[in-house]
């Protein structure tokens, strides 16, 4: 009779054990991984309209390189960043931009003008001056962005 | 299904004889006091884990130090968490290292055949001080600065070799990037890996030896 209470609070003190022991892995577990994926959670940041420049630059029928300096914040540190698009237009009032990050593995694609084409260097994956997909590995045409005109003043919507 | 890995396990590993040695091992008649060390010990595992999730975001660069620290703090998912279990953790560690210490001056579980137990114990205190010195310094902040400012100025004191302890301890005359940097270094790298190799002997000589009863009138 003694002995078999023995066992029992034995038995008591061994779950108890465990499920404080699981308790306070649980507690510490489920924080950490709150607060290693947490910034993989956040959503890009938006930058509104991005002014280029004036459409005069745009060359009719020839994608025109443009860069603009845009600000980014990662974690504690604010960088200034420089993205690059390509703008074509084919009678001066419809524009089209394009990003020129390579649609295959983000390389950057550069027009080269002799062959009327985007060539990417990296896996020879090959545009069109539209974007659209030519030869090489790549999976989809260039990503576009919104364009506005105001003034004269190219824009496209950043994100 | 259990019992049968467990067996599997055990035929090849061997698990069950270190788990009985470990954790079902007899031990005499004692009272809470006797649990501070594995409070420590907790403490330390505490120190551990939020120590290694905090060097994620930490940046040991005088540019960057503080602003990461903040971004920790304020940005991250329970990084004020993380952060205040580190902080507060360590307090908690110098605290149940003395107490520890002091129930085992209080009872002399220091004396025969514990003598290197003890040994052990009092380079983990030093281990544990350094630590807390080390780590003071990481936010960057004014009382970190000023503190080991101090610090390194109270070492300085030390006769004939005091002029070369402080240059040694901030890798130059002056408290620069330099100084963090091998803080951070010694904080997460050179006193972790002492620490592991003291406990790890600290924990074999209990386990070997058997901790020590209360001494009784007649002892």
């Amino acid at each position: 009779m003694d002995d078999k209470q023995q066992l029992k609070r034995r038995d008591f003190m061994s779950i108890a054990t465990w499920a404080i022991g699981i308790l306070i892995g649980a507690g510490m577990g489920l924080p950490a991984i709150a607060y290693i994926i947490g910034p993989a959670l956040r959503e890009d940041e938006a930058f509104g309209w991005i002014r280029l420049g004036s459409i005069s630059k745009v060359e009719l029928g020839i994608p025109t390189l443009f860069k603009a300096k845009i600000e980014r914040q990662t974690g504690w540190i604010v960088n200034e960043e420089e993205i690059t698009v390509y703008v074509l237009t084919e009678n001066g009032r419809d524009f089209i931009a394009m990003s020129n990050i390579c649609t295959h593995l983000g390389c950057r694609v550069r027009w080269i003008k002799d062959q009327d084409q985007f060539f990417c260097p990296c896996h020879n994956g090959v545009f069109n001056k539209a974007g659209g997909v030519v030869a090489g590995p790549v999976p989809r045409p260039l990503d576009r962005f919104e364009v506005k005109v105001e003034d004269d003043q190219l824009f496209i919507l950043g994100g | 299904m259990v019992t049968q890995i467990s067996e599997w396990l055990d035929e090849r590993l061997g698990w069950r004889s270190v788990w009985e040695t470990i954790f079902l091992r007899k031990v005499p008649k004692v009272n809470w006091s006797y649990t501070l060390g594995s409070a420590t010990l907790f403490a330390a595992v505490n120190q551990a884990v939020t120590g290694i999730l905090l060097t994620i975001y930490y940046v040991p660069s005088p540019d960057q130090a503080y602003a990461s620290v903040q971004y920790i703090t304020t940005q991250v998912p329970a990084g004020w968490l993380i952060r205040g279990l580190h902080h507060y953790g360590a307090s908690a560690m110098i605290l149940l290292t003395v107490l520890h210490m002091v129930r085992v001056i209080f009872y002399g579980s220091y004396k025969y055949p514990r003598e290197m137990t003890w040994f052990t114990g009092v380079g983990l205190l030093l281990i544990v001080f350094g630590f807390g010195f080390s780590g003071y310094l990481l936010p960057w902040d004014q009382k970190a600065f000023w503190a080991t400012t101090v610090g390194t100025r109270i070492a300085e004191v030390t006769p004939l070799v005091g002029d070369a302890i402080l240059r040694i301890m901030r890798g130059g005359k002056e408290l620069t990037a330099i100084t963090l940097a091998r803080f951070f270094g010694v904080h997460v790298w050179f006193l972790p890996a002492t620490l592991i190799i003291l406990i790890g002997i600290h924990l074999y000589l209990v386990i070997r030896i058997g901790i020590s009863s209360v001494p009784t009138r007649e002892e």
